[in-house]
């Protein structure tokens, strides 16, 4: 390994990334501020986000700074309890399959057989020519809504699922692409000429060299499942209520935005500055928005 | 014109696997779904004779195979099914009109987007001056993190209920009288598309402003607007064309959830209706058109790709 590292002439094939440091910045900033109040909001504020606090569809006061719901919840209260579940099922169904399909892409771009990356190709292929929306609409209702494993609520597991069924193939291509460039570079000529081991070349070699592709396209794919996530419960699947889910709170305001604005706009607010943060760190980590797409 | 044809035969192809794949997919997944189509029918208390009846009527006892051979023959002709739930109606029936709605929207948001989308990427790339670059990046990166239907959601509050420019959601069902229904949940899909597009445009325009053909026409002393109108704005056009193709996909996606908001009558609502009465072919036949129009929707995208840029005939 060191031998290979000190090789004259070797450059790091790593993908050149370049954040614009101020963007970085500002995101990284935006996106831990919604963290932090989601983590310490439901910690200093003890009011239980369906505890029935005043009137309901009360505007927004400094004693309820959302205003309160159809029913008299604290709407500030419901969307940073909300904001926890949303990030933590983003984040779970982030890092499934970006593990899996990072692996099986590399393993299928190092594969010499025609016959497994034709296969590979058309599995995705298929699973790709879905409108993702829908695809995981019928998982998720096949699987059925309220099926319930008990640290996550109730419509959690079949959205997991559905999500950890459908996305690696993004990660699998992309990581097969990559795989591609990188296995024509010296250095992995140079491994196979030392006699490494196929599992050693994979694992030492080229994995490292690919994930932080795929790793940089996690971001964003964070950012569509959080929207994906919310945009559910108008489709009637989701989160089941009570429990509070960004989703289901705007679903909720829908039918009384007219008379009441803050429960769905107040909850867009926080969800908007998120994603906001989430998109100006992957804007600085790649510099053009089409390399972070499959190819 | 070779590649032409050979990009059209490939394509047409991947239509073809697409359709088989998603016939096979969702014949063996909605075999998963718990609860049967027949009881859904007849309810809770229907006789054991009836259901049997129903089943056999249905084609529910036939094994897997054949089921799926014999959807696939049926597919070939044109013929989707009947649907369970509306005894003796055609799937293609039931999904046609939602099927006009969901487009007419995907079509007028393209419209939208490619409209605005293009007029705004090339304003940000003229106007020079680090604060409107700046100020554009920004807008540009606040709408792509903003999900259709919460563009649909402030566009509604704001535009319908505050200013009382178009109705809150529903649909005439005929036209033009669709076009006040249309116009706001076609503004909001197109938010996501048209920034990404303003974002391409913009680039492709800097990029061209760089290139030696441009100074050359600047010492000529071609005037600016027509160095912008014939050689910038023909280039920054260019790569908007697979963009729009490559992004079907989520704007059949953001289509359906901007119908939920609005309440139009398209595909989503149709969706969510067949799967809460167990309407298996028509779900289906949902899964089978929407995969099908993205591909044919690349197809398109590819067709006038390679008719507007000269380069894609000459090479190869």
């Amino acid at each position: 390994m060191a031998a290979v590292a000190e090789l004259p002439g070797s450059v790091s094939v790593r993908p050149q990334i370049r954040p614009r440091r101020l963007e970085l910045r500002v995101g990284i900033g935006l996106v831990l501020a919604v963290v932090l109040a989601c983590v310490l909001i439901p910690i200093l504020n003890s009011t239980d986000p369906n505890a029935l606090v005043g009137s309901p569809l009360q505007p927004p006061s400094s004693k309820h700074p959302f205003g309160t719901d159809t029913v008299g919840r604290d709407v500030f209260v419901r969307v940073f309890h909300a904001g926890r579940l949303d990030i933590v099922l983003a984040a779970l169904g982030v890092l499934v399959p970006l593990v899996s399909g990072t692996v099986i892409g590399t393993l299928v771009g190092a594969s010499r057989s025609r016959a497994v990356d034709a296969i590979a190709m058309r599995v995705t292929d298929a699973l790709i020519a879905f409108p993702f929306t829908i695809l995981v609409l019928v998982i998720v209702l096949v699987i059925g809504a309220d099926t319930q494993i008990p640290p996550l609520p109730a419509g959690a597991p079949s959205i997991l699922a559905a999500v950890w069924l459908v996305n690696w193939t993004i990660y699998a291509r992309l990581a097969r692409a990559r795989t591609h460039v990188i296995r024509q570079e010296d250095f992995v000529a140079a491994t196979r000429l030392l006699g490494f081991s196929r599992v050693r070349i994979l694992t030492r070699h080229l994995l490292p060299s690919v994930w932080p592709t795929t790793a940089t396209y996690a971001v964003s794919d964070a950012l569509l499942l959080v929207s994906l996530i919310a945009a559910l419960p108008f489709l009637g699947a989701g989160i089941q209520p009570p429990t509070a889910e960004w989703g289901n709170i705007m679903y909720e305001g829908r039918g009384v935005l007219s008379q009441a604005w803050w429960i769905s706009l107040s909850t867009a607010g926080v969800v908007l500055v998120f994603g906001t943060g989430v998109m100006m760190v992957v804007d600085s980590l790649v510099s053009n928005p089409r390399r972070a797409r499959l190819s | 014109m070779i590649t032409f044809i050979r990009t059209l035969g490939v394509r047409a192809l991947q239509i073809a696997l697409v359709a088989f794949f998603v016939t096979v997919g969702t014949n063996i997944l909605v075999r998963l779904v718990p609860g049967d189509p027949a009881q859904t029918i007849l309810g809770e208390r229907a006789s054991p004779a009836a259901l049997a009846a129903l089943r056999q009527e249905l084609g529910l006892e036939a094994p897997l195979l054949q089921q799926i051979a014999s959807a696939l023959g049926k597919l070939v002709q044109g013929d989707l099914g009947t649907s369970f739930a509306h005894r003796g109606q055609d799937v293609t029936s039931l999904i046609g009109p939602a099927l006009a709605v969901t487009g007419s929207l995907a079509a007028v948001a393209i419209l939208f987007s490619i409209v605005g989308g293009v007029t705004v990427g090339l304003w940000i790339a003229l106007v020079r001056g680090p604060g409107a670059d700046l100020a554009g990046r920004l807008v540009i990166t606040v709408l792509l993190a903003l999900p259709s239907f919460m563009a649909g959601l402030i566009l509604l509050y704001a535009l319908s209920l505050r200013l009382g420019l178009a109705p809150a959601g529903g649909w005439a069902g005929t036209w033009p009288a669709n076009a006040q229904y249309i116009w706001l949940p076609a503004l909001a899909l197109a938010m996501y598309l048209g920034s990404l597009i303003a974002r391409t445009v913009r680039q492709a325009a800097l990029d061209t402003l760089g290139q030696p053909f441009i100074e050359a026409a600047r010492t000529r002393g071609v005037p600016r607007s027509r160095i912008v109108l014939c050689h910038v704005l023909p280039n920054a056009v260019l790569p908007v064309i697979p963009l729009v193709g490559f992004n079907a996909g989520i704007l059949v996606g953001g289509a359906v959830t901007v119908e939920a908001v609005f309440a139009l009558p398209g595909l989503g609502a149709q969706l969510l209706q067949s799967m809460s009465t167990r309407d298996l072919p028509v779900v289906q036949g949902i899964a089978l058109v929407t995969a099908v129009a993205i591909v044919v929707f690349n197809l398109l995208a590819d067709a006038v790709n390679i008719a507007a840029d000269p380069r894609l005939r000459r090479s190869h």
